[in-house]
């Protein structure tokens, strides 16, 4: 009872300083709310790659008309004609992808079964989507092969693809912001309780009934606070702004945020616990934020990382929380289970409120 | 023989609010607190008087528990802090040194809070109206003076209304007008029967306030008893204190050969010069002399008792500020 109250007015107290410092509120809140806008804003031209083709024949005929025609059906492509010296000038100078140079073809030399030899240029590097696209190309005059000849495709591919949403590059980052503003708000809130220990207002306390738990608790109960308005505001500017839909059940989204939010939290009073001085403290926890911030795929994903970096991807916990939030909150596709997710955040928790226990200082 | 008894029968229903016996406190090669022993009445206030660095603070912040002693029993409203630290901070209210407080809270939410922490504060007006504090109540506490600043750490050891309220220098860094006001609301602590543990390294607020006062050097009480006792104990002399009318070395030379002086001293900021003596009359009689014979006019002659700053100098060879 005596305890509920002082809890109450601790957390107020704690609550009246965090809403008063313009740095906090900063990094807390606005500066997830920026990134939002800002990856929002540069994605929101939407992510269906298209390529321009450039196609060159030496002479119109109806076989030729009829395999221009096939190509630009085929959605992906953007396809023009013209010269070809003025299509390669073009793909020089990086406005085609691709350009075919394709000879005259008479319906006389379809029937007559007379090979056609169709060239095609394009720059080299950028390997794979080369690559990729030669194939597609390859398939498509198959395709038309089969049409005219009649021979009957041996098989038959059908692509049925599970996610019916179309999955935007901000449906991937969103969620990693999330997950980055739960991070700062663990690693970077406890610059409050480093500075009040700094300045002996811990101390201050000390000779006072109120229990030193209190003022634990009180602060870990002002970061799930913070951290469930984070998470609301970055859905609702996901939601109302840039359309990014919830799939997920908003219950899970909260337990993945809570977990979150504590495994930081309690990395942050660990960091905290390995130093004396606020500038120390904030060093080492700027080693850490930096680098976890890049390394864990919470923007870009893990795939585009070189090999021997992702020992450390898979070691650190913003790695584990940005695949969860996206796959309840957007629906991505998982890199882990949700369930390796969660076990591993919370292996982070235990481990290291353990070592906050161990090396804590009040001092 | 009755009457004794009779006496020392009150004196055993004076409550002893707190009892330190043979403190140490040792910091690897500093003896910051060596061996003292010392009670403190309930309703009196209890002075500790030293210099800087003499062991006040170690000794106040061992008695409340916050560090922790080498050697020696406490016992605090009758508990041991060692055990019952929690019950006993329920009813002490503490002003630590160098106070700090949350940065954004207002003075009004400050003592709020604390008040929150006590089973029943003092109203938070009322403690802030002790400490003159009423007009800032609005201001944050990153906006306050040091001396302000200083009031409220006073006002939040005073909303605990505790049955003892340790003050750890509450008067260094203010201006004389809040020095004496503080004086003042300190006084009516007591009067209201609340104990005051107070240390100071100022004589002045130790003669006006305490009742009962140790005096301690180099972690070690080096005497005690009332302000009163203490000079009459130990400085039973007079100062006869005159203004320096440009004496030079031959004249003070002369000076100190009057043979009725205990000893004299020159305070040369001040430009005054001192002279000890318990037979004040023949003093006085061979400094006239002495004027008549260099011709120089005798000024701003005031004979005074000795003050606890004559008794600490008498004691340790030093002035108390010297540290």
């Amino acid at each position: 009872m005596n305890r509920l109250r002082i809890f109450r007015k601790m957390f107020l107290a704690n609550l009246k300083e965090f809403f008063r410092d313009r740095s906090s509120l900063f990094w807390m809140i606005a500066f997830p709310l920026i990134f939002t806008f800002i990856f929002g804003l540069v994605f929101s031209g939407g992510d269906q790659a298209t390529f321009t083709i450039g196609i060159a024949t030496e002479g119109s005929t109806p076989v030729t008309e009829g395999l221009i025609e096939e190509f630009r059906e085929v959605p992906t492509f953007n396809v023009t004609t013209g010269e070809l010296e003025g299509e390669l000038e073009e793909l020089k100078s990086g406005n085609r992808r691709m350009v075919l140079d394709i000879p005259t073809i008479t319906a006389e030399d379809v029937r007559n079964r007379v090979t056609s030899k169709v060239k095609f240029y394009y720059s080299k590097g950028e390997g794979e989507t080369n690559r990729a696209l030669i194939s597609a190309i390859k398939e498509i005059f198959s395709g038309i092969e089969r049409g005219i000849t009649g021979t009957r495709p041996l098989f038959q591919l059908e692509a049925s693809p599970l996610e019916t949403r179309n999955l935007t590059q901000f449906d991937y980052v969103m969620p990693g912001i999330l997950a980055m503003a739960l991070m700062q708000l663990g690693l970077f809130g406890v610059f409050q309780f480093m500075s009040l220990r700094e300045n002996k207002v811990i101390r201050g306390l000390a000779v006072t009934p109120l229990p030193r738990e209190t003022l634990f608790e009180s602060e870990v109960a002002l970061r799930m606070l913070v951290a469930l308005i984070q998470t609301f505001l970055i859905v609702v500017v996901g939601r109302l702004v840039f359309g990014v839909e919830l799939v997920g059940n908003l219950f899970l989204l909260a337990g993945l945020v809570f977990l979150g939010a504590a495994t930081f939290v309690s990395m942050g009073y660990m960091l905290a616990s390995f130093t004396r001085s606020l500038e120390g403290g904030r060093n080492l926890i700027q080693t850490v934020q930096f680098p976890m911030m890049f390394l864990s795929g919470i923007f870009f994903p893990i795939e585009m990382m070189p090999n021997y970096i992702r020992p450390v991807v898979r070691a650190i916990p913003l790695t584990y929380l940005g695949d969860a939030l996206r796959q309840v909150m957007v629906g991505f596709p998982p890199k882990y289970s949700l369930q390796t997710n969660v076990l591993i955040l919370a292996g982070w928790l235990i481990f290291s409120t353990i070592l906050a226990i161990r090396f804590w200082k009040w001092e | 023989m009755l009457i004794s008894v009779a006496i020392s029968g009150t004196g055993g229903r004076m409550n002893k609010t707190i009892e330190v016996k043979g403190l140490r406190k040792y910091y690897e090669d500093v003896k910051a607190v060596d061996g003292i022993s010392f009670s403190v009445d309930e309703g009196e206030i209890f002075g500790m008087l030293g210099p800087n660095g003499a062991g006040k603070t170690t000794t106040i912040e061992t008695v409340i528990g916050l560090i922790d002693r080498t050697d020696g029993e406490i016992s605090v409203l009758g508990m041991n802090p060692d055990n019952e630290l929690g019950s006993i901070k329920k009813r002490i209210g503490v002003q630590l040194q160098s106070p700090s407080l949350f940065p954004r809270l207002t003075v009004k939410e400050t003592l709020e809070l604390f008040a929150s922490f006590y089973p029943e504060p003092l109203s938070v007006s009322e403690a802030a109206d002790q400490v003159d504090l009423k007009e800032s109540f609005r201001t944050q506490v990153e906006s306050l003076s040091g001396g302000q600043r200083h009031r409220l750490a006073v006002a939040l050891s005073l909303v605990s209304n505790g049955e003892i309220i340790f003050l750890d220098e509450p008067t260094t860094g203010l201006d004389p007008k809040a020095r004496r006001d503080l004086w003042t609301t300190i006084t009516n602590l007591r009067a209201g029967g609340v104990t005051v543990f107070l240390t100071t390294h100022y004589m002045d607020e130790a003669e006006e306030l305490c009742n009962h006062l140790v005096i301690i050097d180099r972690g070690e009480i080096i005497a005690r008893g009332s302000p009163g006792e203490l000079i009459e104990q130990h400085f039973p002399r007079r100062a006869i204190e005159f203004a320096n009318p440009g004496f030079g070395e031959r004249e003070r030379l002369q000076l100190a050969r009057i043979n009725t002086a205990n000893n004299l001293s020159f305070d040369e900021e001040e430009g005054r010069i001192i002279i000890y003596s318990e037979t004040v009359a023949e003093t006085l009689n061979d400094l006239f002399e002495f004027f008549q014979d260099t011709g120089k006019s005798l000024e701003n002659l005031s004979v005074r008792t000795a003050t606890l700053d004559d008794v600490f100098l008498e004691l340790t060879g030093r002035g108390i500020k010297d540290e």
